[in-house]
């Protein structure tokens, strides 16, 4: 196989080398546990600190408002059962389109006697903040919007939501697991009150993320155990990680806005050579209010599983938006939730462009697509799909 | 990759792929549940598949066990095709993922419907 062209960075993206290079000390001469008073866990103290500082600075908020998780999953974990559970009962507004780390702990507080509203999206997989502001009930205790989508990239109108959770007093939650380092991400203007956010989506290494927990929000700890965290998040600190997600996030804060502008053009060539060339296609998600490096593109008549393959042997990685596990397929949850019809939605696939991606990468991507999906579609029987 | 050589072969170049006009048998088998779907046609020369096409929608090995199946299916006995098992099929991909085991399905009984059909044509007995 030739090169191998890399077109899936909204599921994970390889680590900066900068990044890399912070890192290695932690995993061997710098290797104390930061809750320890002698110099090796002092030393671990202060990369942990200084970490949470620069990310801090990144966002705008404070040092201590920051929690260091495992990953988005726990970071959206915390948040809404955090919120729920220091409530003990009441209500949530999400909506259809969440990460399954939203949308399934809902549904389990759904089960332990929680009322949740999940609210429906347009056909460019937006929210209506209207919507959000009839479902507030008396009992509302939280609502989680998120704030880019990770399948198709539309970017939700987070500002309105916030300012009317603001007006209601309702706390609100925004998994920002696809937008923090790659878009402005101002959580005052926004109004938001948690935020999740990761560090493999970011350059940043596996295994590390964050909450940002604004002051005063009444959270309860869901992991227990040790002191760390300030009591927020039991368990030895995972200090390479931090450090790596502080440095990633150094690193974007140089590099995301020449980036943006970057992928946006390449996202758009991707579509307009695809498209030129390819018969029945349709990009999914907001034409204009979507993730620079982010393009879903739906193959009428082919399934998503066969394209991923026959680009795999090419040596080209993306994402199918539906998934056959044990002989049963069924569409992207979130092109269903946007009313994109079935034999659409089957052929739905997923580019997603990182720092590393070139004009080149993007021209032999389509190079790629468009035999494949004439043969695919040569091979189909007519009325099927 | 979780998928055999030979199966992805079949997947890159499929044999005997697209329409037959005027078939002597034909026959779909469509998976329930993930909708993949194989078409086999036959064309009979002294109750022998002189020629099989096939036409399939699904993923990789659906593609790959419908062009397994034309490959295999070629020259044999229409009598024969009636019984030939998803297992045959199967083999002849070098394997398949338990999860992707009903792709020999659909292929084996798009094969066995075209065979019946043919059969049926003819007027012969079964």
């Amino acid at each position: 196989m030739s090169r191998r062209i890399y077109l899936d960075h909204n599921a994970s993206t390889p680590v900066h080398p900068e990044v890399l290079a912070e890192m290695l000390p932690y995993f061997g001469e710098r290797f104390g546990n930061p809750s320890s008073i002698h110099g090796f866990g002092r030393e671990a103290r202060a990369a942990v600190d200084a970490a949470r500082d620069r990310i801090a600075r990144f966002l705008g908020v404070r040092a201590d408002e920051i929690v260091f998780t495992s990953g988005g999953t726990e970071s959206d974990n915390f948040a809404i059962k955090g919120l729920a559970q220091a409530r003990g009962g009441g209500h949530l507004i999400t909506s259809r389109v969440e990460h399954h780390a939203v949308i399934r702990t809902c549904q389990w507080l759904e089960s332990q006697g929680f009322a949740v509203t999940f609210l429906d999206v347009d056909e460019h997989g937006m929210v209506d903040p209207d919507d959000v502001k009839r479902a507030i009930r008396g009992d509302t205790i939280g609502i989680s919007i998120m704030h880019a989508n990770s399948e198709v990239g539309t970017i939700q109108p987070v500002a309105a939501i916030g300012a009317i959770a603001r007006d209601h007093g309702v706390p609100f939650h925004v998994d920002a697991v696809q937008t923090f380092g790659k878009i402005p991400l101002d959580v005052q203007a926004l109004g938001i009150d948690l935020l999740s956010f990761s560090g493999h989506k970011i350059y940043g290494p596996k295994g590390i993320a964050g909450l940002w927990i604004r002051k005063g929000t009444k959270l309860v700890a869901v992991q227990h155990g040790g002191e760390h965290e300030r009591r927020r998040r039991a368990g030895t600190e995972n200090v390479p990680g931090i450090v790596g997600l502080g440095k990633a996030v150094e690193v974007r804060a140089q590099e995301m806005a020449g980036e943006a502008v970057r992928l946006v053009a390449l996202r758009d060539r991707l579509w307009d050579g695809i498209r030129a060339r390819v018969p029945e296609v349709r990009l999914n998600g907001h034409s204009t209010a979507r993730l620079p490096g982010t393009a879903n593109i739906c193959y009428r008549h082919v399934e998503s599983e066969s394209i991923v393959l026959g680009l795999d042997l090419k040596g080209i990685a993306v994402s199918a938006g539906s998934a056959c596990t044990s002989g049963s397929i069924e569409p992207s949850y979130v092109l269903v939730a946007m009313g994109v019809p079935v034999d659409w939605a089957m052929g739905a696939v997923r580019h997603s462009l990182g720092r590393t991606t070139t004009a080149e990468d993007v021209d032999e991507v389509v190079e790629g697509v468009v035999p494949l999906v004439e043969k695919l579609r040569a091979a189909r029987p007519a009325g099927v799909a | 990759m979780r998928y055999s050589a030979t199966l992805l072969d079949h997947f890159l170049h499929p044999r005997h792929a697209g329409l037959m006009r005027e078939p002597d048998g034909v026959g779909s088998e469509e998976f329930e549940g993930c909708g993949d779907l194989a078409r086999i046609f036959l064309r009979v020369r002294d109750g022998r598949a002189d020629e099989v096409r096939f036409q399939a929608y699904g993923c990789g090995p659906t593609i790959a066990a419908a062009s397994v199946t034309s490959e295999r299916a070629t020259g044999r006995r229409v009598e024969d095709l009636v019984n030939v098992k998803a297992e045959e099929i199967e083999a002849a991909l070098d394997g398949l993922p338990e999860d992707r085991r009903h792709a020999a399905t659909v292929a084996a009984g798009a094969l066995r419907a075209a065979a019946l059909d043919a059969l049926d044509r003819r007027g012969g007995a079964r």
